[in-house]
């Protein structure tokens, strides 16, 4: 029975067949940037053609911002991805690949190597782009390659190996040990190492134990989880039956995801359903002792439901209030009993650990932090998206070699932020930053689950700080006063600044209160959430004293002390921005300068827009 | 147009909704995600019923009710704007959007259209952030929004709402 669920796969996945091939991006993104309209048209082209192709819906690759993405792989030849596909591009596509058997130089970005076939000339290599020459890919070894609804395709680039090699060759011990080996840390933004927690929950007496799996992803910024459980989620899977194994026989596990991922609950519910039947889940799984089930709860809309107890709570039907630690999970989690509750990031890794050892994967990273860590790459950055780094990455080589540099060419870097609502600004000084554990906190923010915000010179620092603040004093639960108060009270502040009515003293008042709402909270939402605020006043006190002292917004964002004006000396007096004006505070006579009420003026920013000359700033 | 339209709800209904659970007591909020998908929001109604089915005291239910900012005690409208507000978003613009539409359909967020066709709501991260400014309605993600693209959008709902009102 082990053999044949693994090894009498039928022939009806894009892996294995002689076929040619059509992929397209169906994650998020890519249903996002129309690719059911792509699909629809496929389709038809197709049928017009005649053609005998089998169309393979995958997941995130990682190149969001190129999305829609399509792939053509003809029998014996190499993947071609075409990048921002419009139904115009299709057609070209199909006319070079299935009418002049080339492809279609124009739109294709590069070619992804198929064992036993041939490349083409004259098309870069996925791994030579520099998008991807600086990433290591294990956890998302699959995404975007695979179809996500195929186990049978998980099972082709060896899913579901490492479970039966832990079940049926290695102890619990043993696989705990490997973990232990891997130095594999929480990728759910604590970095606690998983051996440890894995055998703490072994430990713990009793019969029964449960498995919980954060998918809860509430860091605003951040979708690596959402990539790995909409585009590989039996890895999700695996991960989690290896750990019910590893802690002495878990019987029962829960997905808590947040509700805002329809699309990865969707993926998720079928790859329970085709585990099952093939006995990967259930009742004695591949012939062992071993009887494990899943079920996926899901989130209701609140943040602090993605710290772990808080999480527990609501498995269990409560409000999401976090409980003060110990008691930890691993000795009374869900219903009182030993539970180990991991990222999905964490154990989607965990297949591949047991699968080629833990020292394997601990060859990858730096010195304390090892194997490697997701980003989700956005703001103002060319190539936004999804990317896998070994951990010590320089923040630079992430940011220029890998994320291409700025968006908009002319307008420099100014800060990254890491670790969302709970982290803080790195500014140019910092690019050098290795981005790990240890090195991002020393650098004043933290690795987090892996968000990282890059802002331009026209962003607004303390707007930023702001929005974060504003995030979490949302989301704070109110058990406690440091935590509810004491966030409201910093916001006011930092509101006030906006408007253009800070006074002296505000920064103090600040830092203090921040270091009063850090150590007295609960749990790491208020622990936290002064972070944004001390890590921008650490590098960017100018631009702080810069709203108070002078009134002034060197991003332009704060829309208070935003003050357009016509520089006399640019102006060629063209009269474009007079008719944009909504509040008709533009006043221009043929042949002069234009003149801005500021009075009247509500900041729409339409004039600067509509000037050529770039004379209105 | 349209009123608000509150639902009727039953003893009977809710009891059915309840019995697909196994363990009741940990599917408090599960049991009021499916009323909510029956009905579109929590009737007041529902919210008893669901509590002296499971046994549990209504300070209790109305706990969770609260606590969780995905549950509406209120109808809300035909289409759902749910314009992401989170990180990435915020700084390409999503605050423009909020505020097209509010300019557009003259409503705050969290309300809905007198004629209960819009609701606007902002969240916090819809996981597509390489494509902000993202918004997601009726489970539909539109990524690399304007404040003009969002209009055409309205637009759009608006039409299909009319053409489905139009007898066959
Ligand atoms: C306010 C708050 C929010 C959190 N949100 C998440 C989350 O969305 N996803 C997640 O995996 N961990 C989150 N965590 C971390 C979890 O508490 C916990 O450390 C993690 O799930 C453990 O798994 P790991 O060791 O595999 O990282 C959050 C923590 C706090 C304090
Ligand atoms: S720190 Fe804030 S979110 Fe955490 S338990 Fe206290 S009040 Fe709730
Ligand atoms: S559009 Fe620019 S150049 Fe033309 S009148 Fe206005 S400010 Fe002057
Ligand atoms: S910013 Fe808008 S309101 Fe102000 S002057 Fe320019 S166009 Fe008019
Ligand atoms: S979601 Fe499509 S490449 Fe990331
Ligand atoms: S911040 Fe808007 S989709 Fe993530």
């Amino acid at each position: 029975m082990l053999t044949e669920a693994l090894e009498d796969t039928p022939v009806n996945s894009g892996m294995q067949t002689d076929l040619p091939v059509i992929y397209i991006g169906m994650a998020t993104c890519g249903l996002a940037s129309g690719a059911r309209g792509l699909l629809d048209l496929i389709k038809k082209e197709v049928e017009k053609r005649q053609l005998n192709v089998q169309i393979v819906p995958t997941g995130c690759i990682g190149m969001c911002h190129n999305e829609p993405l399509v792939d053509v792989k003809m029998p014996g030849k190499f993947r071609v991805s075409y990048k921002n596909v419009k139904p115009m591009t299709l057609t070209q596509i199909f006319e070079s690949h299935f009418g002049k058997n080339d492809f279609a130089k124009k739109y294709a970005i590069c070619q992804i190597p198929v064992e036993g076939s041939d490349p083409y000339e004259g098309l870069a290599l996925m791994s030579d782009l520099p998008f991807f020459k600086g990433q290591v890919k294990i956890v998302t070894r699959r995404c975007g390659m695979i179809d996500p609804l195929s186990i049978e395709d998980y099972i082709a680039m060896d899913g579901y190996k490492a479970l039966k090699k832990a079940l049926t060759t290695m102890t619990p011990e043993e696989v705990v040990e490997q973990v232990t080996k891997s130095g594999l840390r929480g990728r759910g933004g604590g970095g606690f190492p998983t051996g440890l927690k894995w055998s703490l929950t072994q430990k713990s007496p009793g019969p029964e134990k449960y498995v919980v799996c954060n998918a809860d992803e509430g860091d605003p910024g951040a979708f690596m989880d959402r990539s790995v459980l909409e585009g590989d989620p039996h890895a999700v899977l695996e991960g989690m039956i290896i750990a019910a194994y590893a802690v002495g026989g878990a019987r029962k596990g829960y997905i808590y995801c947040r509700a805002e991922y329809p699309l990865a609950i969707r993926h998720l519910k079928k790859a329970i359903d085709d585990a099952k039947s093939r006995n990967f889940l259930g009742d004695k799984i591949l012939g062992t002792d071993l009887s494990f089930d899943i079920e996926i709860k899901e989130g209701a809309g609140a943040y602090v439901c993605g710290e772990e107890t808080a999480l527990l709570a609501s498995i269990m039907g409560e409000r999401g209030m976090p409980w003060p630690k110990p008691p930890f999970p691993a000795q009374k989690g869900v219903w009182g009993k030993p539970s180990v509750i991991n990222n999905v990031e964490t154990l989607g890794n965990i297949g591949h650990i047991i699968l080629n050892g833990g020292d394997w994967y601990a060859s990858y990273g730096s010195e304390k932090t090892k194997g490697t860590k997701t980003f989700a790459l956005t703001g103002s950055i060319k190539n936004s998206g999804l990317i896998e780094v070994p951990a010590g990455t320089p923040l630079r080589e992430i940011i220029y070699s890998i994320g291409g540099g700025m968006v908009e060419k002319k307008i420099p870097f100014k800060a990254a932020q890491l670790g969302g609502p709970s982290g803080g600004c790195i500014p140019v000084d910092g690019l050098d930053t290795p981005v790990d554990f240890e090195n991002v906190v020393a650098a004043g923010a933290i690795m987090g689950s892996g968000g990282i915000v890059v802002m331009d010179e026209a962003a607004c620092i303390v707007d930023t700080a702001k929005f974060f603040l504003k995030f979490t004093q949302d989301e704070s639960c109110g058990e406690c006063t440091p935590c509810r108060v004491g966030s409201k009270i910093m916001l006011d502040i930092l509101t006030r600044i906006t408007e253009g009515k800070g006074q002296e003293g505000d920064l103090d008042e600040l830092v203090r209160l921040s270091m009063y709402v850090k150590s007295n909270s609960l749990c790491g939402l208020g622990g936290a959430a002064p972070n944004p605020v001390l890590s921008t006043i650490r590098y960017f006190r100018e631009e702080y004293e810069a709203h108070i002292r002078d009134k002034r917004c060197p991003g332009t964002v704060c829309n208070d002390l935003i003050k357009y004006v016509v520089i006399e000396e640019d102006c060629t007096t063209c009269g474009l921005c007079e008719p944009v004006c909504p509040s008709g505070s533009v006043t221009w006579e043929k042949g002069e300068v234009a003149h801005i009420d500021l009075t009247t003026c509500i900041r729409c920013k339409a004039c600067v827009d509509a000037c050529k000359f770039r004379a209105i700033i | 147009m349209a009123e608000v339209k509150y639902a009727e709800v039953t003893y009977e209904d809710i009891e059915e909704i309840c019995e697909e659970f196994s363990n009741r007591e940990g599917a408090v909020v599960q049991i009021l995600q499916k009323v909510q998908e029956k009905y579109g929001y929590v009737p007041a109604d529902a919210l008893e019923f669901v509590g002296e089915v499971l046994e549990i005291p209504k300070s209790k239910m109305y706990g969770v009710l609260t606590f969780y900012s995905q549950f509406y005690q209120e109808p809300r409208g035909k289409f759902v704007l749910k314009v992401c507000v989170g990180t990435a978003c915020h700084v390409r613009g999503a605050g423009l959007l909020v505020d097209k539409i509010k300019e557009e359909l003259h409503i705050e967020p969290g309300e809905n259209t007198e004629d209960m066709l819009f609701t606007l709501e902002p969240v916090a991260c819809l996981g597509s952030c390489a494509l902000a400014p993202m918004a997601m309605v009726q489970g539909t993600a539109y990524g690399k929004l304007s404040a003009d693209k969002m209009v055409s959008l309205i637009r759009q709902f608006e039409e299909e709402a009319e053409k489905e009102q139009e007898p066959v």
